[in-house]
């Protein structure tokens, strides 16, 4: 029984451990990429119009 | 055939797009990341294939299976990277044509192309034979290296077109570069 | 008391490190302290050049050239892995092979491919750490290629070598699409050093 209780405790904590630092990286993509891709636009709004 | 090749190059080079790709810094960026990021799906996967061949890579899942399933990926890839690598030549024409590496990657791609077929009608004969083995028969293995090495050297290849050591303009007129490279007498055209 | 502190602790080490190294990279980002950082290392970019990696990448193009080419080669080799072992987890090619026979052996490939891509990527930051120093991309390649890392061999790997089917599959496919992310951004910052130098 506690055997049991501290495998699935184990699992959780991978789990939430996942949870948290896949959420961390995809939260950071999309910021990192979108200010890339702004940026990018900025210029050619200035070298264009 | 070098004047020919030169003079579709120059009329390459004269239209209009041509010189907008070129001059455009992010586009001909874009291309250019495109192309080279797509390395990882349409090599990935084949030298996943040419690995698990050899008993390196997913040595029990049959070998059938890996070739079947990855084939598709590779295929959408490869097909990328003929059409931005299409584009990248369209922008860059003159200097290209009249490349070192460039001609040597073009021949090398001819040796992959006879290489993937040969191996493919092999595999497709024999494969319900030796499908769970861990390695290939060496018939196969010896497709499987080939393909390794020529699409390394065809890798290589593309880096080194990037590199101006024997572009036309840098090398002696008369020196086997420039045989090699089929530079047309004065000519040093981007 | 003192029990239960480290109870806690043993019971979800991983969940703490993790959000503390989020926090800490927060903090840092954010802070004096990476400024502080960044220009103390200076100096050890500029040592990088004179080390005989540096020597050898400056003098002769043609070696860069060719590392260069291996770099790309092994990263062919890592994406491939990563996007076979992902697209298992998300359920998109080889379902009727076990999650973890997949995992296991696309693993090996990966540490094959990371250690050359490693070896080739050190050589050739020592050719042009002087350059690479001022580059913003740079150090962001550097942090998504230390999440990655991270991300694989604490988290991705422990967690698949458990019961598959006792975990949540959400959590799984969010594992997936993250390390796809994280090795995209990994490749895609490397080629935009190519020409932030230029």
């Amino acid at each position: 029984m506690t055997d049991k209780n501290t495998n699935s405790e184990k699992m959780d904590d991978v789990q939430m451990a996942a949870v948290a630092i896949s959420a961390t990286i995809i939260i950071f993509f999309v910021i990192y990429w979108s200010i890339q891709i702004q940026s990018v636009r900025d210029l050619l709004e200035m070298a264009y119009g | 055939m070098n004047q020919f090749v030169y003079d579709i190059a120059i009329w390459l080079d004269d239209t209009a797009w041509s010189t907008l790709l070129h001059e455009s810094y992010y586009m001909y960026n874009w291309v250019e990341s495109t192309h080279v990021l797509t390395l990882i799906l349409c090599l990935g996967m084949l030298f996943l294939i040419d690995l698990r061949m050899l008993g390196y890579a997913l040595p029990n899942v049959p070998a059938s299976n890996i070739a079947n399933r990855l084939n598709i990926p590779m295929l959408v890839g490869f097909g990328i990277m003929i059409i931005t690598g299409a584009l990248l030549f369209y922008a860059v024409p003159v200097r290209s044509t009249q490349s070192v590496w460039f001609r040597v990657k073009m021949l090398l791609l001819v040796g992959c192309a006879i290489n993937a077929y040969l191996f493919h009608k092999r595999m497709n004969e024999s494969v319900s034979s030796w499908d769970n083995d861990a390695r290939a028969p060496s018939r196969i293995r010896l497709g499987a290296i080939l393909s390794l090495v020529f699409w390394s050297l065809v890798v290589i290849c593309g880096r080194f077109i990037a590199y101006d050591w024997f572009d036309c303009e840098y090398t002696s007129v008369g020196s086997l570069s420039q045989v090699l490279s089929g530079c047309i007498d004065g000519q040093a055209r981007f | 008391m003192s029990t239960s502190s480290t109870s806690i602790l043993g019971t979800y080490t991983k969940t703490i490190t993790v959000v503390a190294l989020v926090l800490f990279l927060l903090v840092f980002s954010f802070s004096g302290l990476r400024r502080d950082i960044w220009l103390e290392l200076y100096e050890f970019f500029l040592w990088l050049e004179t080390t005989p990696f540096g020597l050898i990448g400056k003098t002769w193009g043609a070696v860069f050239a060719v590392v260069e080419a291996f770099h790309l080669l092994s990263m062919a080799l890592l994406g491939g892995a990563v996007i076979v072992s992902d697209a298992r987890l998300l359920g998109w090619v080889f379902t009727d092979i076990p999650v973890q026979e997949i995992q296991d052996k696309a693993h090996r490939v990966f540490v094959m491919g990371l250690i050359v891509v490693l070896a080739t990527g050190v050589f050739m930051a020592c050719g042009v750490a002087g350059k690479l120093y001022w580059l913003p991309v740079f150090w962001y390649k550097m942090l998504a290629l230390a999440t990655g890392i991270f991300f694989v061999f604490f988290i991705r790997k422990p967690m698949l070598k458990g019961d598959i089917d006792k975990i949540n599959p959400t959590v799984v496919k969010l594992v997936a699409i993250s390390s796809m992310l994280v090795w995209m951004t990994v490749a895609a910052t490397g080629r935009w050093i190519g020409f932030a130098g230029s």
